[in-house]
């Protein structure tokens, strides 16, 4: 190798190094914050967050389904009923010490997730 | 029920395999004097060996074509389109059958390869 | 110089092993730090590989013939423009090209998902670096783009057919999309490692499939638009083993797109959707294997390099790994969740897997048989169009069915009165279009009938879909019409730029059946002044040219093309015969697109007689053109589906901070 690609080789194998160096550098002496794995309560809440959130979409759906005409409105009023509770059991399940949501909640979360989907 | 599915579409594509044949065997010169092979329709491939003489669009381009890594070689008729690479020395394939000790190959079914390249030189879509 | 460009190999290979120890260590012990270190390997190998390929491109655009890689894709005489596309051309530089798109896509990926791969999925990172250190284990020590030689006077050129724009987007399109490919299959195993069978993984690497499945589609078009043009044979696709080893990833990533869903609503076809994902990234990698190891094209198999080898080992430790982390996550994996209904969108979503799963393990089939039957029989064998297009056809059919019928059917359950209803009236678009066609004269094959009427329906389907959307979307209380489209399209996202792809696909099976069933051709030898006739095209063969122009001499075989009697202008094909470096011979087609007829009269100059005389193949391709404006739509509605969604965002993040409080 001439001079040129043995310096420039060098210098980019310091600052790999350096890089791969430098989380350690950075806060050399502090005590290193372990990962903390995440814990069985945390991830059944996440479930029931996929649950609610699953149900409430599924809900919000439902409605524009029935809105364009996807679904007659017989298979709506057969299914609507299942999903709310769906929601609401969801919902319940997540914070128990709430009262129990009743079904116009739901259907107004729904109704107003349709119009602002943040809310959900 | 989901495997079911899985099955019956395997059956479909296992049945059209075995009986229309989807592949095509390909042959090298030494395998197709050797086997028993008259009349039945292959791919041949091999080294273009000269004199080549004839016309390809008018009563059939004549050569021969040599194993790669052997000396056998097959008599070749062809008529139909000739890629622009082909000379002698080249490696190519053609479909057709051995007839009376010589391949016929089918019309427009002649193609060069080049190993290193992207693609096969075609002359015609099969 | 090469030395230069061994040692940045060789750092990236440290550094890559590193990643992979530290990073497999930290995982285990949830060590922070020794994981950002590795996280930072990976990006610092990046560079390695960038400062490999400069010293690569650098060489090519001094013309430096000492690099025996230079000398074999280049000369003296090549434009500065394809440096990058000899650089890519041959094994050495396209593994090299692969490695640096790895690790740069791998980097962002790990970069911009920061929190999730430190905290939640640590395994991202050594599986990645895992993944490049096999391509640069084979860069260094088996297939090095720095070998160097005694220098040449000249290269030997690159293949003139490579020569042009395409050939310089073509290559980093299919590239982009099979690395693509490796991010979320090591999210994935990630995911599954860290016992996580929640969907984080998907929404984090949601973005990264459809850009590598957008990418690789593109670019299977591009591909094809080369063929039609440069290989210049009339057709657009001729299943090719390198065409396929693209086309069966694709494939099984657009499977991948629509279980995903299923997923996201039903909680379902969890172990199928880690399959698919592992089954597509295996897929790329062999498909990689066959583009570049030069496998097929030789009737001599693996023995020629030994690449072959390598990649075959590469692709058993990817299906071993795969298999035994999907198995040792089984019942964790498996979802509990039924389907509820055969005719609803989940099942639709099902069928429509399975029969792009089946074509995809078709084409693989036809694509491997080749090659098992050399090696295990001795004899080669070749599979020909008849195959794939009987299958093409045996599972394409139902599938373009579904692709009109899935955006009609909703989720959960649909009665089978509604569902016909919806049906009704995209069905009678298509049978009018028939009936149409039929009188049009299209009537002389079913199979052109069948191709458009499907096509048809489910274009009548899209546009139904719409309406009835923006529709609904007005009487929730929208201003305009436009607004109401707008908020529409805006709010759904992946839906409807889902629904612009199925246009596009059923567009581009329309340009296909057109030329594919309805073209006709006409092989004559013609004397200067003579005519030809092909469908309603006069051509008078005028004479023929040669001229010198640069690095070639470009023969034309000049024809008047007229209509009845309407001249239409000047046409040449030819040859050109480059003479330097490769002394090769290019096909030249000539090709005089008709937009108001829809079609295209493609001519080839088959031979030029020494008496002046000249054989012609005149093709009449009727919608080919459609196939590439079907590219176009392809794109837009991808780009729809990938536009970010800050609404969605924000909710997402609310709900992962939720379950950490």
């Amino acid at each position: 190798m001439t001079v040129a690609a043995l310096i420039i080789a060098a210098a980019l194998a310091a600052v790999a190094v350096l890089f791969v160096a430098r989380p350690f550098l950075r806060s050399a002496g502090t005590r290193e914050e372990p990962i903390r794995d995440s814990d069985a309560a945390e991830l059944r809440r996440l479930e029931l967050l996929e649950e609610r959130d699953r149900a409430l979409a599924s809900l919000k759906e439902l409605e524009f389904d029935h809105r364009t005409g996807k679904i007659s409105d017989d298979d709506y009023r057969e299914l609507v009923g299942p999903l709310r509770r769906e929601a609401a059991a969801a919902i319940k399940a997540l914070d128990p010490a709430a009262p129990p949501a009743r079904s116009g909640e739901v259907e107004g979360s729904a109704a107003a997730a349709d119009r602002d989907p943040e809310r959900i | 029920m989901v495997a079911l599915s899985v099955a019956a579409v395997l059956a479909v594509f296992l049945l059209y395999t075995s009986f229309a044949g989807g592949a095509t065997e390909s042959l090298r010169p030494s395998q197709i004097v050797a086997g028993d092979y008259a009349g039945k329709g292959v791919q041949l491939a091999g080294i273009v060996i000269g004199p080549v003489t004839g016309d390809a669009r008018g009563s059939g381009l004549r050569f021969r074509l040599k194993d790669f890594d052997g000396k056998q070689t097959v008599p070749v008729v062809y008529k139909g389109s000739v890629p622009d690479l082909f000379r002698g020395g080249r490696h190519v394939f053609l479909q057709g059958a051995l007839e009376n000790g010589t391949f016929v190959g089918k019309p427009d079914s002649l193609v060069t390869k080049c190993p290193s390249k992207y693609a096969p030189k075609k002359t015609s879509s099969s | 110089m090469p030395g230069l460009g061994r040692a940045a190999l060789v750092l990236a290979l440290g550094l890559v092993l590193y990643a992979v120890l530290a990073g497999g260590y930290a995982s285990l012990s949830g060590r922070r730090r020794l994981g950002d270190s590795a996280r930072n390997a990976l990006v610092a190998a990046f560079v390695a590989c960038l400062a490999a390929g400069g010293v690569l491109l650098a060489a090519f655009l001094t013309d430096d013939l000492s690099f025996a890689y230079v000398a074999e894709h280049s000369s003296r005489d090549l434009p500065a423009r394809y440096a990058f596309t000899a650089l890519w051309s041959g094994q050495e530089g396209s593994l090299l090209f692969w490695v640096t798109i790895l690790t740069g896509m791998g980097s962002v990926a790990v970069l911009l998902n920061r929190r999730l791969v430190a905290e939640v999925l640590p395994w991202t990172v050594p599986i990645l670096a895992a993944v490049a250190g096999y391509f640069v284990i084979v860069l260094v020590f088996v297939s090095s783009p720095f070998e160097t030689q005694a220098a040449p006077i000249d290269g030997a050129g690159l293949n003139p057919s490579l020569q042009n724009p395409y050939m310089m987007i073509h290559p980093p399109m299919l590239y982009l999309g099979y690395v693509g490919l490796t991010i979320p299959f090591a999210f994935a195993m990630a995911a599954l490692a860290s016992k996580r069978t929640d969907e984080r993984w998907i929404f984090a690497t949601r973005r990264w499939t459809l850009a590598s499945w957008m990418f690789l589609g593109f670019g299977i078009l591009l591909g094809s638009k080369w063929a039609y043009e440069e290989v210049g044979w009339g057709g657009w696709y001729a299943w090719d083993p390198v065409e396929n080893a693209a086309l069966m990833p694709w494939l099984v990533a657009t499977a991948f797109l629509h279980s995903v869903m299923v997923q996201e609503k039903k909680n379902m076809l969890r172990v199928w959707n880690v399959v698919l994902v592992a089954l597509a990234f295996g897929l790329s990698i062999f498909g990689t294997f066959l583009t570049r190891s030069g496998v097929i094209n030789s009737i001599h198999s693996f023995s020629q390099s030994p690449i072959g080898a390598w990649f075959l080992g590469f692709l058993c430790v990817i299906a071993v790994f795969s298999i035994a982390m999907i198995m040792w996550r089984l019942p964790i994996l498996r979802s509990r969740t039924k389907m509820e209904s055969l005719v609803s969108r989940e099942a639709a979503f099902l069928y429509n897997n399975l029969f792009l799963v089946a074509f995809a393990l078709t084409v693989l089939w036809g694509v491997a048989y080749p090659m098992v039957s050399e090696a295990v029989r001795g004899v080669a064998s070749t599979v020909g169009a008849p195959y794939y297009n009987f299958f093409g056809v045996v599972f394409g059919l139902p599938l373009v069915v579904l692709m009109g019928i899935g955006p009609l059917v909703a989720w959960r359950r649909a009665s089978l009165r509604q569902l016909g209803a919806s049906v009704a009236w995209p069905a009678g678009v298509a049978v009018v279009t028939g009936g149409v066609l039929l009188a049009a004269g299209a009537g002389s094959s079913l199979l052109g009938m069948v191709g458009y009427t499907f096509a048809a329906f489910v274009i009548a389907a899209v546009v139904l879909e719409f309406v009835r959307g923006t529709r609904a979307r007005k009487s929730l209380g929208e201003a305009t019409w436009v607004g109401a489209f707008t908020s529409l399209v805006g709010r759904n996202r992946r839906r409807y730029g889902g629904y612009i792809v199925h246009a596009s696909i059923a567009l581009l099976l329309v340009g296909a059946v057109g030329i594919g069933v309805y073209g006709t051709t006409s092989i004559r030898k013609l004397e200067p002044g003579q005519t030809m006739e092909v469908g309603g095209y006069t051509l008078r063969y005028l004479g023929s040219t040669q001229d010198r122009v640069a690095n070639r001499t470009e023969l034309r075989a000049r024809l008047a093309v007229s209509r009845g009697d309407k001249p239409l202008g000047t046409l040449a094909a030819g040859k050109n015969r480059y003479l330097e470096g490769s002394r090769e011979v290019s096909n030249e087609v000539g090709i005089r697109t008709d937009w108001l007829r829809a079609q295209d009269l493609f001519v080839i100059a088959d031979r030029f007689n020494a008496d002046g005389s000249v054989w012609l193949k005149v093709l009449v391709n009727p919608l080919v053109n459609l196939i590439w404006i079907s590219g176009l739509i392809f794109l837009l509605g991808a780009l729809v589906t990938m536009w970010p969604d800050a609404r969605e965002q924000r909710r997402l993040a609310k709900r992962f901070a939720l379950a950490r409080a």
